[in-house]
């Protein structure tokens, strides 16, 4: 049986290295980054610009690989996976939402979150019940005809998160999920992505904002690709107010 | 149930709303693709459609009837004949025997059977009074309304006629003659008059001049109405249409054949007997054609060629607007890749695009061109001349035709899906551009098609004289370069170091970007190539007719030559040719005539005769002269003496040159006409005036300084005299001879008669026409003047006016530099879209670093420019050699053709050929100036200067 128990985490990074560039252009974006990831767990990652927040997303997803250490997905080293494989990981496993323009803007809502499924080779009517389900389970029933085009930011977010669960897949890697967003709407999208994982998801959420990182279980600090400080929630309050006064 | 073909299905959906969102560019790119394909499949329609049924084409020639019976003209000799009767032979083998065939006609009546029913279909022809003047028409007399002759023709309007009063007109003829039913219609010469009761088609030949009356009713009375005036009745063709009960089978026909007589029977045609049954195809050389395996194969493969290369171009100027559109949905590929879509996904969706616009291409291509064709029916039968049998699909090959629009699709995709589906997705998400290595194999690939192209063509030009050789090695060298051109691309960048900040910035990315930049160069150059080898080769083969231009009258000068019998139209045409033309010296010429007055020329017609000139046998060229055992003259010679002859005895050069054509190149003329022929020699006047014939030919004047003209009074009796080299019959008149010194051209002419000698002589003249100086070259408006007035006189007239040489090529040339030009600024232009689609990072940091907005305006018209600059140069060089090695080709072939007609002595040519090379340089200077300039214009013309800032990069 591959699928994680609860004890397990969905996603492990161990002793996470990534160097751009060689010589006099060597940046070190990410330098021995642990971190697991449970289901039901939403991890906020916060930092400065150039800390290695998105670098982090980037390599948890497959999208980039790491200069050393071990990505372990759903106990997959995907770190060794070819690109074929990471692909299938991403269709079945790994869900992403971007900052903006998440959506394919030839695709209804309904065909963007059945895309993954389709993709993966599932027959379209069923891909499709698949979909309208995810939407439906998260009131966004009366967006499945909507065209991107035909829908506010907020909405196009959170059928981008339907989206990043659709089928199997328990991890959403979301990266500044609610940066083109009013504080009002991101609330809402935050809510709804903390309900997701309150139902078994594991989500790693990149933010600036400390009001949105309250929202998570744990939030971890990054600076100059080093982990500076983790907290969990309880604590995470009066931590942030903290260090939103020290800036 | 997970299939490789669901994620398929997504792809296609996103490529087809991608498609519809993009509407202009799938638009460009479905013309692009579709056009061609709904030219070939209109064509395909109606080349089907025109095809009739055996049974159609029967029923069009014979009607419902069951045969058509024509006379073999054998004298009723039996003869054989092929199932179709289309070529007969008299079973008794003469040119075995050297004796002639019989040529005469039988009573065909005599050999229809017993108990049949028999229409008469008979033709001739008539000079009909029109609304305009005469027109010579053909006459047909069959009771077209019988049931018999159903099909034949097609009654319109009106009905068929019913009196022998009354006549029936084409619709080809009403249209051309100006009359309507109930017009009364007439004939020259003929007192009857027929009332025309109705109009008619004949369906395969809608353009004929065809009027039908009742048997006996027209051609008879009009035949002798035209012997009473003296001119020979217009023959008659009678056939007969046959109905017998259980019709005619092969050997019923072969059974009429005895009789000689020639079957054309429907049961035969339907269902012909086999090849060895067919006694006529058992002969030498009558078997029946058929179309070799190796032309068929070669009519293939030029086919394919051209399909192939149109592909090709079709290819390489759709696919850069694939990767405009790959590239603009960069970020949507990027969101497929992040939603775990594989590289083979990425590359399905950009190649769906090619699939999607493929399909909508065949689809529009062929509904269209079935509307088309359906629509333009009428039309195109009226063009045709011939109504269709019916609207024939054949869904297969139109299948065929429209899969090549889909397989165009595809390949034009082939290269962006490649490019799209190697960029990483994180790339492609955060918009990161890089420069795209191109492919090291493809240069190559190509350099090595270009060597073995190139080197192929050389052989065909320099050692064989093969066109084909040529052609096709030149063919794989242009695939060579086009594999080549990124490299070639590359070459350009370095000279962009002393260039303007535009123009730099234009040729750098062009040269970076290989990757889209080439092929729009590749199509540009294959264009182009195209059009520089064909306008090479034109220019040089137009720069050889000019130089092999004989004129065939002094310049500005018409000769109007009445062919028909009689010359009763001659004084007319002479007038006719004066009032419309700045004439500004008239010399009427006439014919000696032999036999009856009013016959025709070269003694056609009963009671007719003809007259020659008599060459002395000493001053015949003894390569040609006749050997008293029939054998080849020029075989009693070897080569080295045959060469000698031709060229060196006067007696074996030709004797006129190219001119206006009179029987036997005499005029009877006075003075004037020496001087309409630009002779300036006054002894020649003088001569003429003294009763002497002027002769421009060394070779008719006898020792006694005569020449002798044969009157021919029994043609029959002279052509066996001559075949048994027995002395010719037939009375001469001598008259003495003034050579014209210096042997000036005299344009065909070769001895000229006063009138006054002729009459002198006893020889009677007919007026053949006249021949005119002019003041100036006659317009337009004059010249259609002169040919509507001889259109009114219904007389045949052959009129020469000579203008110098008149290119047929310039419009070719002005046609292709137009085609060259589009596809260059339509290739430039897209990738320019191309190139404006990739610099909006470029534009930006240029105007945040304060750059002028018409930065924008000015870079995308050098972009244009740079493509279609380069693409020019590349496909003159590479279009000039082909041309000009098939211009060795031929000069090949012309020396070997002269060295072997002056070995074996056929003689008839005077020198050495010339095979110039000209270059066109305005089609050159058009392309490689004007082309650019204008794209680079209309890039930037056409570019808004400013940009949309916000743009985002998802759209």
């Amino acid at each position: 049986m591959t699928t994680a128990t609860p004890q397990q985490p969905v996603l492990r990074l161990q002793n996470l290295t990534r160097v751009h560039g060689s010589g006099a252009t060597e940046v070190h974006a990410l330098r021995g980054i642990d971190l697991d990831v449970h289901p039901g767990e939403l991890v906020a990652v916060m930092g400065p610009s150039g800390s290695g927040k998105s670098t982090l997303l980037t390599i948890a997803g497959g999208l980039d690989s790491p200069t050393s250490g071990r990505v372990i997905v759903e106990d997959t080293d995907i770190t060794a996976a070819s690109p074929k494989e990471l692909a299938a990981l991403r269709r079945r496993s790994i869900g992403y939402v971007f900052q903006d323009y998440n959506l394919i803007p030839a695709l209804t809502a309904a065909e963007n979150v059945a895309l993954p499924r389709e993709l993966d080779g599932v027959s379209a009517r069923k891909a499709r019940a698949e979909a309208l389900a995810a939407l439906a389970e998260m009131d966004l029933g009366h967006l499945a005809e909507r065209f991107p085009d035909e829908m506010s930011g907020g909405q196009q977010q959170r059928v981008a998160i339907a989206r990043a669960l659709v089928g199997d897949r328990r991890l959403v890697l979301a990266d500044e999920p609610t940066g083109a967003l009013d504080s009002e709407t991101g609330e809402s999208v935050l809510a709804l992505l903390r309900s997701r994982c309150d139902a078994g998801a594991a989500g790693v959420l990149v933010t600036h904002e400390p009001r949105f990182a309250a929202w998570a279980d744990r939030v971890v600090f990054l600076r100059d690709g080093s982990v500076v400080d983790q907290t969990v929630r309880s604590e995470a309050d009066s931590l942030l107010t903290g260090r939103a006064a020290q800036r | 149930m997970t299939t490789w073909f669901h994620s398929w299905r997504a792809a296609v959906r996103i490529a087809r709303r991608d498609a519809w969102r993009s509407k202009g560019r799938s638009f460009l790119v479905l013309a692009m693709i579709a056009l061609p394909i709904l030219g070939v499949s209109a064509f395909a329609v109606t080349i089907r459609s025109s095809e009739l049924t055996t049974e159609q084409q029967l029923e069009r020639s014979i009607g419902a009837a069951d045969a058509r019976f024509t006379d073999g003209h054998v004298e009723g000799e039996p003869l054989l004949q092929d199932p179709k009767g289309e070529q007969s032979a008299p079973v008794k083998e003469y040119e075995k025997t050297n004796e002639p065939w019989p040529d005469g006609p039988t009573d065909v009546t005599k050999a229809i059977p017993a108990g049949a029913t028999v229409l008469t279909d008979a033709r001739g022809s008539a000079k009909l009074t029109t609304t305009h003047g005469l027109l010579q028409a053909e006459v047909r007399e069959l009771k077209a309304a019988d049931p018999v002759a159903r099909g034949i023709m097609v009654l319109t309007e009106g009905r068929f006629p019913e009196k022998n009063d009354e006549v029936a007109a084409s619709t080809a003829f009403l249209k051309s003659s100006g009359l309507t039913i109930g017009s009364t219609l007439t004939a020259r010469g003929f007192d009857r008059e027929y009332r025309i009761t109705g109009a008619y088609e004949l369906p395969s030949s809608l353009k004929t001049e065809q009027v039908n009356a009742l048997p006996g009713a027209f051609l008879a009375p009009y035949g002798s109405a035209v012997e009473k005036a003296g001119i020979p009745k217009p023959g008659v063709d009678t056939t007969y249409l046959v109905r017998k009960s259980g019709g005619f089978t092969w050997n019923d026909v072969q059974t009429v054949n005895t009789k000689g007589v020639v079957v054309q029977a429907r049961a035969v045609i339907l269902d012909p007997p086999a090849d060895s049954e067919v006694p006529l195809f058992q002969r030498e050389g009558w078997a029946p054609w058929e179309s070799s395996a190796a032309a068929d194969a070669v009519a293939l493969a030029a086919i394919g060629t051209v399909v192939g290369l149109a592909m090709l171009e079709i290819t390489l100027l759709a696919g850069p607007a694939f990767a405009v559109g790959a590239r603009r949905s960069r970020r949507q590929l990027g969101l497929v890749g992040a939603n775990g879509g594989a590289r083979s996904h990425i590359r399905a969706i950009v190649l769906s695009g090619g699939l999607v616009i493929g399909v909508a291409a065949a689809v529009v291509g062929t509904v269209l061109a079935l509307l088309l064709t359906l629509a333009l029916r009428p039309l195109l039968e009226e063009y045709l001349g011939a109504r269709f049998g019916g609207f024939t699909v054949r869904p297969l090959e139109l299948l065929g035709i429209a899969g090549l629009a889909v397989l165009t699709g595809l390949l034009s995709a082939i290269v962006p899906a490649i490019t799209a589906s190697r960029t990483t997705v994180l790339a492609s998400l955060t918009g990161r551009r890089g420069v795209r290595r191109s492919s090291r194999v493809l240069p190559v690939v190509g350099l090595v098609a270009f060597v073995i192209g190139a080197v192929i063509a050389l052989y065909g030009s320099v050692v064989t004289d093969q066109f084909i050789v040529v052609a096709g090695g030149s063919a794989l060298a242009e695939l060579g370069v086009v594999a080549l051109t990124p490299a070639l691309v590359g070459l350009f960048g370095r000279s962009g170091r002393w260039l303007p900040l535009s123009p730099r910035l234009a040729l750098r990315d062009a040269v970076r970007n290989r990757g889209r930049t080439a092929p729009a160069v590749a199509a540009v150059l294959a264009a182009v190539a195209g059009t520089v080898a064909v306008a090479t080769y034109t220019a040089s083969t137009d720069a050889q007719s000019r130089q092999g231009y004989h004129p065939k009258l002094p310049h500005g000068a018409v000769a109007a030559i009445v062919t028909e019998e009689g010359g009763r139209d001659a004084p007319a045409v002479r007038e006719a040719v004066q009032r419309s033309f700045p004439v500004d010296m008239r010399a009427d010429v006439s014919r000696i005539s032999v036999g009856r007055q009013g016959c025709g020329t070269w003694g056609e017609g009963k009671g007719c005769g003809r007259f020659e000139v008599v060459t002395p046998p000493a001053n015949e060229c003894p390569l040609w002269t006749a050997t008293p055992d029939g054998s080849d003259p020029s075989e009693r010679f070897t080569k080295e003496q045959r060469r000698k002859l031709q060229e060196e005895d006067w007696r074996c050069q030709s004797r006129t040159g190219d001119g206006v054509y009179v029987e036997g190149n005499m005029l009877v003329a006075d003075a004037t006409v020496l001087k309409v022929l630009g002779i300036t020699d006054p002894g020649a006047a003088k001569a003429l005036a003294e009763g002497k014939i002027v002769s421009f030919s060394k070779a008719l004047i006898d020792k006694n300084g005569a020449v002798g003209i044969r009157l021919i009074t029994d043609d029959e009796a002279y052509e066996k005299a001559a075949q048994e080299r027995k002395p010719l019959p037939g009375e001469i008149k001598s008259f003495p001879a003034y050579l014209v010194p210096g042997s000036p051209p005299s344009y065909g002419v070769e001895s000229v008669l006063s009138p006054a000698a002729a009459k002198a002589a006893g020889l009677s003249t007919v007026p053949m026409g006249a021949y005119f100086t002019t003041d100036h070259l006659p317009s337009t408006e004059q010249r259609q003047k002169l040919a509507g007035e001889i259109a009114k006189l219904g007389s045949s007239v052959d009129v020469t006016l000579e203008e110098g040489y008149v290119s047929k090529y310039s419009i070719v040339l002005l046609a292709l530099t137009v085609f060259a030009g589009l596809v260059t600024i339509g290739a430039a232009g897209i990738a320019t879209g191309l190139a404006q689609a990739d610099a909006e990072a470029d534009l930006k940091t240029l105007s945040a670093v304060g750059a002028p907005l018409r930065v924008r305006r000015t870079l995308s018209g050098f972009q244009c420019g740079v493509v279609a600059a380069m693409g020019v140069v590349l496909g003159s060089a590479a279009g000039i050699l082909p041309a000009v090695g098939l211009r060795f080709t031929e000069q090949r072939q012309e020396l070997a053709f002269y060295q072997r007609a002056l070995d074996e002595g056929w003689g008839g040519i005077q020198e050495p050929p010339s095979v110039p090379i000209v270059v066109p340089w305005e089609t050159l200077a058009a392309l490689l100036v004007a082309v650019p300039l204008g794209a680079a214009l209309l890039a930037a013309l056409v570019t808004r200067s400013r940009g949309a800032l916000a743009r985002r990069a998802a759209h």
